[in-house]
């Protein structure tokens, strides 16, 4: 994936350019909001990250509100220190896909990331989703693995839904708690990974290859690679 | 010096003063006009009867009537002169004919010298009787006292009107003055940061007053905030020193220890948890400090609390299964509100969180949605878990207060603070009462009076539910 990130902190930068290099990544980088603009406009990426306040006269939401009226349909990952749910309404707002409140734990970053493009390649929203033998159709609701048909609950159902779509991909607990349940701040509890457990009884308990993993200090992965 | 008060009563001063002029002005206009009006007529009667004395006795009996008047003083403020045609005095009270007048018939205002009387202001009538000119005419002395006396009372009143206006103005001023300095005295000591002050206040519903309770209104607004602050960064100080301390001693012992690269690793894992921990008392703070700042009224929408319950408790419900507690859930209907639904729904995760924590094993939780009589919204949790003394009550909604029961537990302390700051957003408040055992959290929400009627209608429409942008606002105020 080709990825531009536009971040004036040095440090920061090197940080995440680095993180996004190991992952695989080719990345542009730009430490001010001119430079930033002129690379967006002129190169194809796959996903811009933007931090919102930039030096050099523009900043970022001006940006993402330019890009956007030039017909850039990019997603845009919108960096900012800013926490208040106003700025974070502001920010999408502009033309923004996502929203990360700084500092942040990279791998979050990544996952957002890879969701971003994800999103973008147009999925079909009522094609049956399938990880391995397991098998999610968004339109009759059943959920079978295998030839078992296993019933969820409604909030179950979601949940694995978008694991799903993420499939292959790591899925942090905030952006669970996003998507899931709408829920946009920290309930500084474990109650998500419980989730996941009654979820993993339901989808794994009595199979041999385990579908949905813990990504150690990361977040969820439904995958049925090794 | 310059003074409102002052030139309030000097406005007031000049008004009046216009106002007597306009009041004066046309009466000593309709006076003067009237009384010419008379007096000419009089003349005009006198002239008359000297002209038909004139044509019965000619002129010679006229002359020697004339004199006769004169000499007998009959009126001494009467004019009288008769002469030939080159105005040669022949008989009368005037010695000469008066210089600017000119001998044409008709009434005319002149100043004469009435000799005795000195000049003075005076109508007369000439008249041509065949070989003579006739002068008849009156002095203004009847009327002069008069005169006097409508000047001497418009000046009186005038110099009443400026007297006691200027008096009224200076007694306000200093009146003025002197609560205004009080206000200074006050002000000052509050700018020198001494919060406590207030404004003095009297019964009186006068303008200054009631200026005066609303600033003391804000004054105590601003002393709670500030209060609040500083018992905040206070706790700050206190609360994040507490993860600064461990994650700065686990790194220097990181850096002299030296340890085998698994251990590093725990250890850095460790230390990127410290961090989490002051970013998330960090994200609390600001959190409570939005909406503390009232500034989340923005985000009010249309929503239906019991939903917003029924999400939270199914939340919490597999923790709760978790832990063999029973998690009971009672809403009767949708219950319409406007509100901050991020906010709400955090103020409810809050409260069932910390429930979860506190109810023992086996233990029983509550989450009540309803209506009250009073049409408020109310929104209960309660637990038979310990409880919280009378004594701790009013502290557990204190800013990074931790009671007892909570030794030991994770959390910063700011838990209930946040739900009681999100409830005072919302125009409620946030209640606690004993079970025995157990404690009762209850938020209670007023329901604006649109915004409180139920959706029917809509229910049964296949589209979900639209928002409802108007009870939203006039509830979100």
């Amino acid at each position: 994936m080709k990825i531009l990130l536009v971040e004036d902190n040095e440090r920061v930068r090197q940080f995440v350019i680095k993180g996004l290099q190991e992952a695989g990544h080719i990345t542009d980088h730009a430490a001010n909001g001119r430079d930033g603009m002129f690379l967006a406009a002129s190169e194809p990426y796959d996903v811009i990250i933007m931090d919102r306040m930039l030096p050099g006269g523009i900043d970022g939401l001006a940006i993402i509100e330019v890009l956007r009226k030039a017909g850039t349909l990019t997603p845009i990952l919108i960096l900012s220190a800013l926490a208040e749910v106003d700025d974070r309404i502001r920010g999408l707002r502009s033309g923004g896909d996502d929203y990360l409140t700084k500092p942040f734990a990279f791998g979050e970053l990544l996952a957002r990331v890879d969701a971003l493009h994800r999103r973008s390649q147009g999925v079909n929203r009522e094609a049956p989703l399938i990880v391995g033998n397991l098998q999610l159709d968004p339109l009759t609701r059943k959920v079978t693995r295998g030839d078992r048909q296993i019933s969820l609950q409604p909030r179950e159902f979601k949940l694995l839904e978008y694991l799903m779509r993420h499939a292959d991909q790591v899925v942090t607990r905030t952006m669970l708690l996003e998507n899931v349940w709408d829920y946009h701040f920290d309930p500084q509890t474990n109650v998500v990974d419980v989730h996941i457990s009654k979820l993993r009884q339901k989808i794994d308990a009595e199979f041999e290859r385990p579908l949905l993993r813990t990504v150690r200090s990361a977040g969820y992965m439904v995958t049925a690679r090794d | 010096m310059r003074s409102s008060a002052l030139s309030l009563a000097l406005g007031y001063i000049a008004l009046g003063m216009t106002a007597l002029v306009l009041f004066a002005a046309p009466l000593w206009y309709a006076w003067q006009v009237t009384i010419q009006d008379g007096r000419s007529e009089i003349l005009q009667a006198d002239a008359q009867r000297l002209a038909d004395i004139y044509r019965r006795d000619g002129g010679d009996g006229l002359k020697s009537f004339i004199d006769a008047r004169v000499h007998m003083q009959i009126a001494n403020d009467r004019i009288l002169l008769l002469t030939d045609l080159s105005l040669h005095p022949l008989a009368g009270n005037l010695p000469v004919w008066p210089p600017q007048l000119s001998a044409i018939p008709g009434n005319y205002r002149i100043k004469v010298d009435v000799g005795e009387h000195g000049v003075q202001q005076s109508l007369v009538h000439v008249a041509r009787l065949g070989q003579y000119f006739l002068l008849v005419g009156r002095d203004n002395k009847l009327f002069a006292p008069l005169e006097r006396r409508f000047w001497y009372g418009l000046t009186g009143a005038v110099a009443v009107l400026s007297i006691a206006g200027l008096l009224v103005g200076l007694i306000t001023r200093r009146a003025l003055m002197l609560r205004i300095h009080s206000i200074r005295q006050t002000v000052s000591a509050i700018i020198h940061g001494d919060l406590k002050h207030r404004l003095p206040t009297h019964l009186s519903g006068d303008e200054l007053n009631t200026l005066a309770r609303t600033i003391n209104g804000m004054l105590d607004q601003i002393e709670l905030l500030v209060h609040g602050v500083r018992n905040v960064s206070n706790s700050i100080a206190h609360d994040l020193r507490t993860p600064l301390a461990e994650l700065r001693s686990r790194l220097e012992e990181l850096s002299l220890m030296r340890p085998a690269p698994e251990r590093t690793f725990a250890q850095v894992d460790a230390a990127v948890a410290d961090v989490d921990r002051v970013i998330h008392i960090f994200d609390a703070l600001l959190r409570l400090a939005e909406i503390d700042a009232g500034m989340r009224r923005s985000g009010f929408v249309p929503l239906d609390l019991a939903e917003l319950a029924a999400t939270a408790v199914e939340f919490y419900a597999p923790a709760a299964e978790l832990k063999n507690i029973e998690l009971e859930f009672h809403a009767e209907e949708p219950l319409p509100a406007a509100g901050d639904p991020i906010l709400l729904a955090q103020a409810l995760s809050n409260l069932i969180d910390n429930a979860l924590k506190y109810a023992p094993e086996h233990g029983v939780l509550d989450v009540s949605v309803r209506r009250r009589a009073d049409g408020a919204a109310e929104i209960a949790v309660t637990d038979n878990g310990p409880g919280i003394a009378d004594s701790e009550k009013a502290k557990v909604l204190e800013r990074f207060y931790r009671g007892d029961a909570s030794r030991g537990t994770p959390g910063v302390g700011l838990g209930l603070s946040l739900v009681q700051a999100i409830a005072k957003l919302h125009g409620g408040t946030l209640e606690l009462s004993d079970r025995n055992p157990g404690l009762s959290v209850v938020i209670v929400l007023p329901v604006g009076e649109r915004s409180a009627e139920p959706r029917g209608a809509e229910g049964s429409a296949e589209a979900p539910p639209a928002p409802l942008p108007e009870t939203g606002s006039a509830a979100a105020r």
